[in-house]
């Protein structure tokens, strides 16, 4: 039919399928990006949000042919000129709400709305506007300090979003928009979606109904002959190689346990066949003609079931060792099971398949026998984590096609260089004739730090020789896609009656589920990022993980670290509990300070030795001393309401900054011929703002306004090598090359300028903004490089960084939290959440804070609400945004507060640590802790549901 | 893509009737909330589409003479919770559909579709039930009235037969004169969640004694549900804690709680027991009487 319509003041006419999705036509017809989607169709996630006649309504619940005599508008009718943004966009960037982008367009949209009805709305109210709205990445809290700060703009145009610190430097710690702001608020083509050309092939997966089967054939015939398909591709036509999912330095302590198709299926959803067609439509009308046939097999689904006297295997087949293999390898080898594929170790990392054992390591110092025998009293607490999804409003998503016989991959990943190499391996091509581009990243949050999709995509194009485009559905995210490993985590501490520890030991189980990506160093990580933070002369740890045919583990923000906290630092609570002492005593009597060498990181390495570790800064007691009094922790709440408990509680939290010894960042910045900087990075900024860190150390290093600098990153072809945004590496070592190569074009500046002027550098200085002085005359740097580039010049000018470290540079924190708890209902309202955390130096003040609301409230939905069920057989029964139960901006605590508590760390760029990571952490134990305040009791398992609180006060 | 075959703009109420009739396949879209999941999930049962959006006459909200409050099928939730008719004379209806989360979801999701679709869980059902709202109903035979009591027939399923096209609720005087009424969605948490468990109370006192208990849940049987037993346990009672002691046990045995992975039945029993004395209070309170 045809239709018009109004779309953002141009009147269009159109001839349309009319039961077309409106979401589909705007974005893919109409080419309106900002016209998102990431719910298969819900409008649960409402980034799909347009007006219609100026009421804001799902595009997805729209057909085409309801938009007929419509005035349409989406985020681009609040532009005041193509490219600009409005006051409130402006806000919104400034404020850190604008973190991965994915979802800005429909906040601004929601917002202006808002802003028509009510023109100076309250919390409240902004809440409603945003109630439908999904975020993962900034907690939310950040949009009401934008509109704030839009409301405080219109009296007072200078108005500041964020306080600053450092005040010494010109850019760091200064809150200033972030690079990719204009880019991301007005709706611009910034995502891997938006590459796609239209004659793409897309790729579609069918996946496993069973949780543990063989497939004993398939027959791919039918769908083949489907018109507009190109290939389907199984087992039987996959590279042979053997590889990790896991995006890990190379050599990965993961095993390389799958292939990109596997005789075996592990879990529900697992890869069975790949189509590859014209159209969506051709790609699901072959899913449905492959037949496959499978030997259906008994599952292991948990644990307990996992480490049974004769459970069934997950991976029984030969495995092989590229170093130390263990003596009796062949004698293992024996009776394995070739169906199930080879499993290859790059070293040893205490597995033992033919045990479903994926990995284990324990290890410890001191003496805790001793240790125990010595303390006057001794608490055991077992405590359990559950499967937790990271839940990126985009999901996993590569676009990819050939170019000279090169293999071009568009991904929305963390990790451009892993991602690399391993296409590189599984296409068998050398990684030069490979390039990957990292595209804007719609949230990631580890999930996306796993390559989950680039590797088929690849091998699709590279045998079809067309682009090719893959988009998980909502369903895969959850069904085939990396989340937190659940884990049990028995906790034994020893102490003296005035809380001084003993001894402390760690046991803890983890499942991996049906591979083995991050095994070892997720669980591993929950004891390295929570033991040290007491000082303890006895320690013991072990860790064991299983394999199982739940859905897949993998990387998630906190890595182990949140599963670890919660154990150890409620543990702390309930053994101050029982010697009748403050939590805050016990917690001070032991806690780390600056000046600690914690011995203790040397054995907890990321499956190697580890480095020992000199606490060179550390914020904790200001942050517990800050955080004690503006929770007032030691003032009793209670409530007018008869069945309202109140409580409180608080957990001391640390992660890393990056792995020292492991990991590499490299920077380059060229200095153009104008005087600008441009910065080539590896860093992958996944939407945390570290493009804007890295722009501002070269800023500040070259003594340039931050508008004379843009930075690419995260393009194989176009930037240094850098191992990847992981392991809260971003501003330590990403930024920490950008310095670096900026200090090395500071001196090659220097350098030139005493050239020109027949000086030596050392009479010279760059001064602000951009000027070496100490001359005979002063040069510009826009001087200096034309000059560089002259046909008398000595060519351009850039400086190179590489950054790799032995110190650990360890941020700290404590989060307070305040609930109220319904002894009838066992409902858990958070009244307050306050956060307050050591990063060193703030780099970007505002973004950083949303990092850290993005990670606490994350963690507050890990502890109450969200958990992966399934049922008997494995499948899920709640794979969707709305049976998941990921909070919404209703669920944030009524007073949510993050706050810095500024050190200066002597390895750090510009003293800067790391941010986002360790803010997933304090969240579980705090809450722990207010809920037995609150009512009593411990509730010892995520997630603390009504019901388990209820039962465990005896009401049920 | 939308597997759409036919799709029909009715101009009219008797267009629209007369394209259903027309059409055994035909199947109405209204808000397209539901609708256009279920064709998003690829459902067959929806191909031919007679879309009624352009029917401003069932968006109205108005009052009748003998002072029945009316609420057109097409009405959005956003109209319904801001209207001025609503908010005096059976505010709980306005509550119940507020608790839909998002205004775009709300400016598009309709009360006629909130019963129609048959969910177990729908927001507005347990205050319609409260208001024992007719509907009105026309098809190529005419027009007819049915009350919402009775109205579900088990899970996803309602008494509409293939041409019915609802037109509007009226909400009659005796209905909710001099009756307080509350809602309360208890869901696992705020945001944007179906009901756990939802209950309606609509409450007549005289001299002290509850002279009726209208009480409704959701989510507690295989549909939306009146609650007779607790209800007669109520008449005539004293409003006081005893009484809603007694009424949160008789309860029991109106209700059918089912486990599902998101709570027990003992748990969903729990709560319907609790909510029955929390909504009762609450809509004692709407009409200035306290729990003595």
């Amino acid at each position: 039919m045809r239709i018009e319509f109004t779309l953002n003041g141009i009147a269009r006419n159109v001839t349309v399928e009319p039961g077309m999705n409106a979401q589909k036509f705007l974005q893919d017809v109409m080419h309106v990006p900002s016209v998102r989607s990431g719910d298969d169709g819900t409008g649960y996630i409402g980034n799909d949000v347009i007006l219609v006649d100026d009421t804001p309504m799902s595009a997805q619940r729209l057909i085409v042919a309801q938009l007929h005599e419509r005035n349409v508008r989406t985020v681009e009718s609040l532009s005041p000129e193509p490219g600009k943004l409005s006051d409130l966009q402006q806000a919104l960037v400034e404020s850190g709400a604008v973190q991965d982008g994915y979802n800005t367009p429909a906040a601004a949209l929601l917002l202006d709305d808002l802003l028509h009805r009510i023109p100076k709305p309250n919390r409240q109210e902004i809440q409603d506007a945003l109630s439908g709205l999904f975020v993962r990445d900034c907690g939310y809290e950040p949009f009401f300090k934008a509109m704030d700060l839009y409301q405080a703009r219109k009296n007072d145009p200078d108005a500041a979003a964020a306080p600053t610190f450092r005040p010494e430097w010109r850019e760091v710690g200064t809150p200033r928009p972030r690079l990719d702001g204009v880019s991301l608020a007005s709706g611009q083509k910034a995502f891997v979606e938006d590459r796609v050309v239209p004659e793409a092939l897309v790729l579609h997966m069918l996946r496993s109904p069973h949780a543990h089967a063989y497939i004993t054939s398939i027959d791919t015939a039918a769908a083949e002959n489907v018109p507009g398909v190109h290939m389907v591709i199984t087992h039987e036509n996959c590279p042979e190689t053997n590889y990790t999912q896991a995006g890990q330095g190379f050599p990965e302590p993961s095993p390389h346990d799958r292939r990109m198709f596997n005789r075996k299926v592990r879990h529900v959803g697992d890869r069975v066949a790949a189509v590859v067609a014209e159209t969506h439509e051709a790609a699901k009308a072959a899913l449905e003609l492959l037949k496959v046939e499978y030997e259906v097999l008994e599952p292991v689904l948990s644990i307990e079931q996992a480490e049974r006297e004769g459970a069934p295997l997950v991976h029984g087949g030969p495995q092989q060792y590229v170093v130390g293999a263990p003596d009796d390898l062949e004698e293992i080898n024996k009776n394995a099971e070739p169906r199930d594929g080879t499993i290859t170790y790059q070293f040893p990392i205490g597995a033992n398949p033919r045990k479903n054992i994926a990995a284990s390591i324990s290890g410890g110092l001191g003496d805790t026998t001793a240790g125990f025998e010595q303390a006057d009293v001794v608490i055991e607490r077992t405590y359990k984590t559950g499967q937790i999804y990271c839940t990126p409003p985009e999901t996993h998503v590569v676009y990819s096609y050939m170019d000279n016989n090169r293999v071009v991959v568009h991904a929305s990943t963390q990790v451009p260089w892993h991602v690399r190499r391993l296409v590189a391996t599984v296409l068998g091509m050398p990684q030069n004739r490979v390039r990957v581009i990292k595209e804007r990243v719609g949230g990631g949050y580890g999930s996306k730090q796993d390559i989950l999709l680039e590797d088929v995509c690849a091998w699709a194009t590279y045998k079809t020789n067309r682009p090719v485009y893959s988009h998980y559905t909502r369903t895969e995210e959850f069904t085939a896609c990396s989340s937190r490993h659940p884990m049990t985590v028995s906790v034994k501490l020893g102490a003296l009656d005035d809380g001084t520890l003993t001894a402390v030991e760690m046991n803890s189980k983890a499942d991996t589920g049906p591979y083995g990506n991050h095994c070892l160093t997720v669980p591993m990580n929950a004891c390295s990022k929570s033991l040290p933070l007491f000082l303890c002369d006895n320690v013991a740890f072990s860790v064991t993980v299983f394999y199982s045919n739940i859905l897949p583990t993998g990387a998630y923000q906190g890595y182990g670290a949140p599963q670890g906290s919660f154990a150890l630092q409620t543990a702390m609570a309930e053994l101050a509990s029982e010697l009748g002492l403050s939590h805050m005593d016990v917690i001070e009597k032991n806690r780390v300070r600056e000046g600690s060498r914690l011995e203790l990181m040397r054995i907890l390495g990321e499956g190697r030795e580890g480095v020992a570790a000199d606490v060179e800064s550390c914020g904790l007691g200001e942050a517990l001393k800050c955080g004690a009094e503006s929770i007032e922790l030691n003032s009793p709440v209670t409530s007018d309401d008869p069945d309202i408990r109140i409580g409180k509680g608080f957990a001391i939290i640390q992660q890393g900054s990056g792995l020292p010894g492991l990991d590499q960042a490299n920077g380059r910045v060229c200095l153009c011929s104008d005087g600008s900087l441009l910065v080539q990075q590896g860093g992958a900024d996944l939407g945390t703002g570290l493009d804007t860190v890295m722009a501002k150390m070269a800023a500040e290093t070259m003594q340039v306004p931050l508008d004379k600098v843009a930075v690419i990153s995260g393009d194989t072809d176009a930037t240094p090598f850098d191992t990847g945004a992981y392991a809260s590496s971003g501003t330590f070592f990403s930024g920490g090359a950008a310095m670096l190569a900026a200090r090395d074009l500071n001196k090659k500046v220097l350098e030139r300028a005493a050239h020109i002027l027949k000086t030596v550098p050392e009479e010279l200085r760059l001064d602000y903004p951009g000027v070496v002085t100490g001359g005979s005359r002063n040069l510009t740097l826009a001087e200096i490089a034309h000059e560089a580039e002259s046909g008398e010049g000595l060519g351009p000018i850039a400086g190179v960084g590489s950054f790799t470290t032995e110190h650990h540079a360890i941020p700290y924190g404590a989060h307070f939290a305040q609930v109220a708890v319904n002894v009838r209902t066992g409902e858990v309202r958070l009244q307050k959440y306050h956060a307050l955390q050591d990063c060193g130096t703030p780099v970007n003040p505002e973004l950083a804070a949303g990092q850290i609301y993005g990670g606490a409230l994350k963690s507050l939905g890990h502890a109450l609400w969200e958990e992966m069920v399934l049922d008997e057989t494995g499948t899920p029964m709640n794979p969707s945004m709305q049976g998941y139960c990921a909070p919404g901006i209703l669920d944030i605590p009524e007073d949510f507060r993050a706050e810095f508590v500024v050190t200066d760390d002597p390895h750090g760029p510009f003293g800067a640590k790391s941010i986002s990571e360790i803010a997933t952490n304090g969240a579980a134990p705090a809450v722990a802790e207010a809920i037995h305040d609150a009512v009593g009791v411990w509730i010892r398992d995520w997630p603390f549901t009504p019901e388990k609180i209820l039962r465990a006060m005896g009401t049920l | 893509m939308f597997p759409i075959e036919k799709y029909h703009m009715a101009e009219s109420v008797q267009d629209a009737v007369r394209a259903l009739a027309e059409d055994e396949n035909a199947r109405v879209i209204a808000g397209g909330t539901d609708v256009l999941i279920r064709l998003h999930e690829g459902h067959k049962d929806y191909r031919n589409l007679v879309d009624i959006n352009s029917l401003d006459a069932l968006r109205r909200i108005w009052q009748e003479d003998d002072g029945s409050v009316c609420i057109g099928a097409l009405a959005s939730f956003t109209e319904i919770m801001d209207h001025p008719l609503v908010q005096k004379f059976v505010p709980v209806i306005g509550e119940a559909v507020a608790t839909v989360g998002g205004p775009q979801v709300r400016n598009r999701g309709t009360m006629g579709g909130n019963i129609c679709n048959g969910a177990v869980s729908a927001d507005s059902a347990c205050a319609a039930l409260v208001h024992e709202v007719d509907l009105v109903i026309e098809n190529v035979d005419g027009e007819r009235t049915e009350s919402v009591i009775g109205f579900h027939a088990g899970p996803g399923r309602v008494n509409l037969k293939h041409g019915d096209l609802l037109k509007y609720f009226r909400i009659r005087p005796e209905n909710y004169l001099n009756m307080g009424a509350a809602y309360y969605k208890y869901a696992m948490r705020e945001a944007m969640d179906i009901a756990t468990i939802g209950c309606a109370a609509g409450l007549h006192v005289t001299d002290g004694a509850i002279s009726e208990l209208r009480l409704a849940y959701t989510v507690s049987a295989p549909t939306p549900i009146r609650c007779a037993e607790a209800e007669l346990a109520a008449k005539g009672q004293p409003l006081n804690k005893t009484t809603l002691g007694n009424i949160a046990q008789t309860v029991e045995q109106d209700v059918k709680p089912r486990t599902s992975w998101r709570a027990t039945k003992e748990f969903r029993m729990h709560v319907i027991r609790t909510l029955a004395a929390k909504v009762i209070t609450n809509a004692a309170w709407k009409i200035g009487e306290k729990i003595a």
